[in-house]
Formats: structure tokens, sequence, C-alpha cells
């Protein structure tokens, strides 16, 4: 296992990450949402110690905890008061390679993770985004919602949360991060003496094939009743960590939509008032994931707001930045880096996202030269050949009767399809 | 750092207009290893210093004592329009350029209103200090207010209404349970406005309530993080100190009429799931009870091991969620408890279940090793506050603006650290009865 510290005497608290390259993308196919189960039963901690009496030691502590899955890594975080970091320390290494995994404890946990898929129906972000990412990448497994389907939960039982965990969690490679009011040997000398005395393992990423675009601009309605205000993502395909472009990518995404002063931001915001906000992100994992535009029009004007940002993307990808822009993009970029810094906790999480993400460290390390070297030339040829303007998922959150006709009426769209909201 | 009355010296020498004079007013310990320093200008305006130098960050906020209590009917939302207003044009900066700047410096910019305060902060390099002093007092006392400003941002503020309140089930209850627990006091009208009254504002109103408060003698400055405060206190001089102060009115004070019966409001919605929201009159955040029920709330809905999280979300199965404030108002607000209730269940089943669990409260008490848990919870949530530049600052100019002193965060965990079971005990007795309480009760509403 590697150890990595981040020491601050700023205040007395210790923040502990115990994390592993290993995620949802692991899940089998009618399985999905089993990598999040097994992390959350995880979390109701080792044999010998009732769930309840295990909440009960932690919140003793004066500690939290959580268990966070993404589709790449699984991440244990706990924040502690500093006297007893000692302690929260030999706890979690029973949770982490002791775990209970109870048969009863699951049947509880399965129907709370029945629950949480009704209740998400509530939060209409939350349903584009995944319905988005679902017409994006089609059957990839980047499509796979972390929490998984109702169909998928109910296929899954204890012995495969089990099973899961012996092959890819407890005996994964694992990397410890401690932050906070502790120095670098006491630190060490704590998980030595608390944490298994493995040498480090390596652990192969989950190999996933490369993403592909869906030809032509496809438009999904999320239909949900009584929708006053709409959410609307439109975007494709994104970057790979390791493209050479991809820091071009990020300054010319930056200039388009990453902040408030942006063309994005001002035509849809402050011009408009359409939306109370719009961004574009563009996000990067080991093969191309998405880049997408963000905003919340009213109903009434949404068709015309999807209209205005397809205009905008066409502008940017064809015309490409100025050089006010790029230089303003990189300023931002650069000067506000500090922030990804400020705190000991941000500072182990740069480490660990080098480890269990592939994230080159010259990214961490030479950010600002990086920003910095990316000219205007760079900035639009990696904008025009990663961000296409002809192939395109757009998703609206509406009352599809009040918006069918206009989204069908936008420029090049080949096929409108309407989903029920509750079947996302 | 120079002795402050000697700074403050130093800083006078030769200026002659009254506004532009600083006096020291205090310094008191933040924390073991901290000093706010407390300083005022001829205009009013005050300023809390807090040098910290764990980052290369800087904070800035500015906090004017003014937020939805100050409006009245058919005026309701002036307070939260005027926060997005103030990022608009000024008579020395064209519409956009004040993000512009904040951005390219690396500032994060924002602000936020609620009921008795309205507050701007920036969070930037530490470099970035005087373009924050200039741009923040330009716009103290530069605003233009035009018809285009003024007609765009109350679109965006009626869509900001849409997404918040009429398309959010938990908006809509939050709004519905102040309408109906408050009679009289200003407190019953949500801050971000009724929709017919953020439709109804004219250019007139805005300037109106720009001119009552917008001045520096309505707030304070808190800059907490890495900076020489001699440079920042003299820049300060040099923006601000031309800027005169307004006549403030006093604050009305409104009583509200005790609540004598449970109130219950029913509102279907599309939603797939039950929900409940609960609201019993608390008192004022400066209140002496207020550390007792802050540590009852932390008994019952603080993590996992809390007692309405175990017993309706592990044991019954009948939450998915709850979670429970006490609202921080400068006059007595409410406890809220909120119930994300799982399908099936009724909503009379988590109301008796609550009830039970607060009179088990009531007659026996917490344990004392549950107490030390909750205080060691509260303690946790205290330096999770303290991180940051931006954090400290906030904690600062929140304190400040509700019970008028900075350095309060602490003396609250000390506060919290005193409370003994029978506090616990009599608090939940006093405040905590069916009958003065407010309910909101969501029902999936069937197609």
């Amino acid at each position: 296992m590697k150890v990595f510290v981040e020491s601050s005497d700023v205040l007395p608290l210790v923040d502990v990450e115990i994390a592993l390259p290993v995620g949802s993308l692991r899940d089998p196919a009618g399985r999905e949402g089993l990598a999040q189960l097994t992390g959350q039963l995880m979390r109701f901690g080792p044999r010998g110690l009732s769930r309840e009496r295990f909440e009960e030691r932690l919140a003793h502590l004066g500690a939290r905890l959580s268990v966070e899955v993404s589709m790449r890594t699984t991440r244990i975080r706990a924040t502690v008061l500093r006297r007893n970091l000692e302690p929260l320390l030999a706890l979690l290494a029973r949770m982490v390679w002791e775990p209970a995994l109870r048969g009863r404890d699951f049947a509880k946990l399965k129907r709370q993770a029945q629950a949480s898929l009704v209740a998400r129906l509530d939060d209409d972000q939350t349903l584009g985004a995944i319905c988005f990412r679902e017409a994006l990448f089609g059957t990839h497994p980047y499509s796979r919602p972390l929490s998984g389907h109702p169909e998928s939960i109910a296929r899954i039982g204890v012995d495969q949360v089990e099973d899961f965990y012996s092959r890819h969690v407890g005996h994964g490679a694992f990397f410890v991060g401690i932050a906070g009011d502790v120095i670098d040997a006491e630190a060490r000398a704590m998980i030595a003496s608390v944490f298994p005395a493995a040498g480090h393992r390596t652990s192969r990423s989950a190999e996933v094939p490369p993403t592909r675009a869906r030809p032509g601009r496809h438009v999904v309605i999320v239909d949900k009743p009584e929708r006053a205000q709409t959410q609307l993502f439109i975007g494709t395909l994104g970057a790979r960590t390791r493209d050479r472009d991809l820091f071009p990518l990020i300054v010319s995404n930056t200039a388009f939509g990453g902040t408030f002063s942006s063309p994005l931001m001002q035509q849809v915001r402050a011009v408009r008032g359409w939306s109370y906000g719009a961004y574009s992100r563009l996000l990067h994992s080991t093969q191309r994931d998405a880049w997408y535009m963000w905003s919340a029009p009213a109903a009434e004007y949404s068709a015309e707001c999807a209209a205005l940002q397809l205009e905008l993307l066409e502008r940017w990808v064809e015309r490409g930045i100025t050089r006010a822009e790029l230089g303003f993009a990189q300023r931002y970029l650069i000067n506000s880096h500090c922030f990804d810094r400020d705190t000991p906790a941000k500072r182990l999480e740069a480490k660990l996202d080098i480890e269990l993400l592939g994230i080159p460290r010259s990214y961490i390390e030479k950010h600002d030269e990086l920003v910095a070297g990316v000219d205007r030339q760079r900035a639009n040829d990696s904008t025009r050949a990663r961000i296409s303007t002809r192939d395109l998922i757009i998703v609206v959150v509406a009352t599809a009767n009040d918006v069918v006709a206009s989204f069908e009426a936008l420029p090049g769209v080949q096929s409108v399809e309407i989903l029920p909201f509750d079947e996302v | 750092m120079a002795a402050p009355d000697v700074l403050v010296e130093r800083l006078n020498r030769g200026v002659r207009k009254r506004n532009a004079r600083w006096t020291f007013v205090s310094e008191q310990a933040f924390g073991e290893a901290l000093e706010l320093r407390r300083f005022r200008l001829g205009n009013g305006l005050a300023v809390l210093t807090l040098v910290d130098r764990a980052a290369p960050t800087i904070s800035y906020h500015t906090w004017f004592r003014v937020g939805s209590r100050d409006e009245r009917p058919g005026k309701t939302g002036l307070a939260h329009l005027f926060e997005h207003l103030m990022f608009n044009e000024t008579r020395s900066h064209a519409l956009g350029e004040f993000d512009r700047l904040m951005e390219r410096a690396g500032a994060e910019a924002n602000a936020a209103t609620w009921t008795d305060w309205t507050f701007f902060y920036e969070n930037a390099p530490r470099g970035a200090l005087p373009l924050l002093i200039e741009l923040e007092a330009d716009r103290m006392s530069n605003l233009v207010l035009r018809v285009p400003q003024v007609t765009s941002e109350k679109e965006v503020v009626a869509n900001e209404r849409k997404l918040r309140v009429e398309d959010d089930v938990e908006g809509k209850a939050l709004e519905l349970l102040y309408a109906n627990a408050f009679r009289r006091h200003p407190y019953r009208w949500p801050t971000i406005g009724w929709m017919e009254d953020i439709r109804g504002f004219t250019v007139r109103d805005c300037r109106d309530f720009y001119r009552a408060h917008y001045a520096p003698n309505n707030a304070t400055v808190v800059i907490a993080g890495d900076f020489d405060e001699k440079k920042a206190l003299a820049s300060m001089q040099e923006h601000y100190g031309g800027l005169s102060g307004t006549r403030l009115r006093p604050k009305k004070r409104v009583k509200e009429p005790s609540q004598r019966a449970e109130r219950v409001v029913h509102f279907p919605a599309p939603t797939p799931t039950p929900k409940l929201l609960v609201g019993y009159p608390a008192p004022a955040f400066s209140h002496p009870d207020t550390a007792a029920l802050v540590v009852a709330n932390e008994l019952l809905f603080g993590g996992r091991s809390s007692r309405l999280h175990r017993l309706l979300c592990v044991d019954r199965e009948v939450a998915l969620s709850v979670r429970g404030s006490i609202s921080p108002f400068v006059d007595p607000g409410l406890y809220e408890m909120w119930f994300a209730i799982r399908e099936g269940t009724k909503i009379q089943r988590v109301i008796a279940l609550l009830d039970k669990e607060l009179r088990r409260l009531e007659s026996r008490g917490p344990a004392a090793t549950e107490l030390e848990k909750a205080i060691n919870q509260l303690e946790l949530s205290f330096l999770h506050t303290m991180e940051t530049a931006g954090g400290k600052a906030e904690q600062v100019g929140f304190h400040e603006t509700v019970v008028h002193d900075g350095a309060a965060v602490f003396k609250r965990l000390a506060s919290y650290r005193q409370v003994t079971a029978e506090d616990v005990r009599r608090a939940v007795v006093k405040y905590l009865r069916p009958f003065r309480r407010t309910r909101v009760e969501i029902t999936p509403k069937t197609p």
C-alpha cells in the first residue's frame, strides 16, 4: 500500500482517505450498481461490531465517514478530531479489511437503494444528467449510472457483493492518504501499526473500448408533468486524460463556457435573462468522456435557448476563440489554481488523483506552464478536432407537450424521443 | 504586525476628511493562533481583519444589514434582486466588467441574501486584494440602475424562482412553512420574493432601496487570509474614505404572536414520495436557549447514529433521509425538521414516531456519552467551517452581523460544551410542543 501524507498544523483536524482504483466500470452487465452497493455495505462496519455500534463509535470519536464510488475509483474518506486519529485508523482498518457484509444489513441496504432511485425522480437536473450520459454513450460502460437501475439492483445478492469485495477490494491496490495535523513520520507509524502489512499491489484499470458518438443530432425529452422550468443538456464526446491537446481544449472550453464572463453565460443569462446559469464542462477519462453545455431555461423559451446555444457552439468551433478570450481564460485558470491546493485535504487529493486516475504528474506540478503554453492556434485546432457540431445529444427535462414541437424544429435534428421521467 | 493603535495613527496622518479617518475599536483572540481586529472608518464602515497565512489566498466579505425582513408586502424579493443587480454596471465599470476583472484575477465572486442580511464575497489569490477593495467600494455607491439592467435581472430571478421553488418540492415546502408559521413577522415571505412582486419591481424601487441600505454605515467588511493589514487599510481609506453614510431607519421590531394550535398545510405535488416539513417556533440566534436546541438537534438528526436517523431510516425504514436545523435569525425563527418519506408510508406514522422520540428525549434526556458524542460532532462541524480563509470570513461576518461579535463563533462552541442533559430536556419541553408547530405535508399527486 502506498501512503501519502500532507501535514498542516493549522487546525486540530485530520482527513484520512483510503482509496483504490475500482469503480462502477467493474459492474457486470445487468448488475449495475454492484460497486456502489459493495462500498455502502462496507460502510456498515466490520465483523464483530454491529452497524449501530460502529456508527456510535465513529460519532463518538468526532469523525465523519463516507464511501464514494465513481466510475473508476472507490474512496473511503473520513475526517476526525486530531486527538482521536489513532482509534479512527484502527476502526477504518477493520472496516476495510474485515467488513461484516451481513445479509440482514444487505437486505436493508437494497431496500434503501431502491427507495433512493425512486426519490431521485424529484431531482430534474440529476435525471437530465443520467439521461444525457445514457443517450451519449449508448451501450458503452460510460453510460452506466453508478446507482444502477431498479432491475439491476433487484438482481444483486449479498453473495455477489462478497465476491466483488473479495476480487476487487479486499486484495486491491490501496492508496492511503492522511492530511492535516499530523507529521509525516507519525502518520506512517500509525498506519503501519494498524493497517495490514501487505506490500503495494498493482491493479489494472478496468479496460473499456473507445467511446463512439452517435451520428447526427438527437433529442431526448424526459417527460415530467407540471414543469415551469426545463433542464437542458447539449453535448458530445469530450477528451481522454492523456490526449495531447487536453490543455488546449481545457483553455478553449474555459473561454467558451467555463466562467461567468464567458460568451455562453453572458448570452444566455446576462443578455437575455433566460436561465439562472449556463456553463460548459469538459470531462476526460481513459476514453473520451463527455463535453456538454447546461442551462435551465423556462419552458416557454427552452427551445429558443437550445437554438441559441447551438449557434454559439457552431461559432465557437468554426471561428475559434479570440486572442483576448485566450488570454482571459489562461489568466483565470492560472490565478484561480491556488484554490485547488488551499487546504491539506485538497493537496492530498491531487496526489491521490495521480495514482488513481493515471493523471500525468505534470498536469498537477506544471499546471500553470501547461496552461500558459497554449496558443490560439492550438486551442482552436483542438476544439475543431474534438468538439462535434454535427453529432450532438440534446436532452431536455420538461413537460413534453409544452416543448416537443419546438425541439423537433431545431436545426439538424434527426430524431426526437420522449422518455417518461419515471423510466430514466 | 504593527500595534493597531500605532497603525491607525500612521494611517490618519495628514488625512483631513472625517469619513476617511480610521478608529481602532478592539482586538480579540480568534482561536489559539489568530487575532481578530476591528476598525471603523469615519463614515461608519466597520472593518474586521484576520491575518492568516495558512494559504496564499484571501477572502473579502461585505455584509450589509439588509435582508428580506426590510421589505414590505408587495415589494418582497427586493433585497435578493439587489444581490443580483450589484454585479451590474457602475459609473466606473461597464456591464460585465466586474466579473471579467474578478475572474481574470482568479477570484470567485458571489453573494447570498437571507432574512436579516445580504453578503457579497470574493475568494481570491492574495495579490488580488487591491482590486477587490476598489471594485467593492465602487459598487457600494456607484451602481447604475436603469431599465435594461433591472428588466434583465428580474427575468433571471423569475427563472431562479421557477428553478428553486415552483419546480422544487422542498423549496415549495419551505415557502409554505414560513408563510403559515408566521402571521405578522416579515419572516413570513420568501427571501426570493413572490413572483408577482418580482415581476412588478420598477427602477425607482431599486434606486430607493439602494439609497436606503447600501452605504458604509450599514456594512461590515471582513478580510481574512494572507494580506498586509497596513496596505489593506490604506487602500480602503483611499477607496471607501470618500463615501458618505446614509440615514438609516431603525429596524422595525415585530413580535410574532405565540402559536396556540398546530397548523397543518396539505400540498399535493408531482413527486413520487411523501414529504414532511415541520417547523417549531425557535428562539433568536442570540438567545441562550439556542445552544441547548442545537445540541438537541445534533442528538436527533446529527449523522447516522442520531436518534431519528436510526429510528426512521434504519430500524423502521419509513424515511430515506431526515434532517433538522435551527434558523440562525436575529429574531425568533423556526426549528425546521425535514423528512423524506419512503413510498407507501403514511405521513401520520412518521409524525407519531417523531412525537414518541421527542417525548422520550423529554422524559429521560440524553445519557452523558450521547451528549459527549454530540459535542464532538459539533466541534468537528465547527473546525470544518474554519478550514479556508473564506470559511473564517463567513463566520466572522455572520456573527458580527447577527450578534455584533465577529469572534462569537468560538463562544458558541464553548456554549455547546456547557450544555447539560437537563438543558436539552428543558429545551425540548419548552420548544418542541406539538400544538405550537406548523406542518407541511406533501403527498404525491395522482396523475
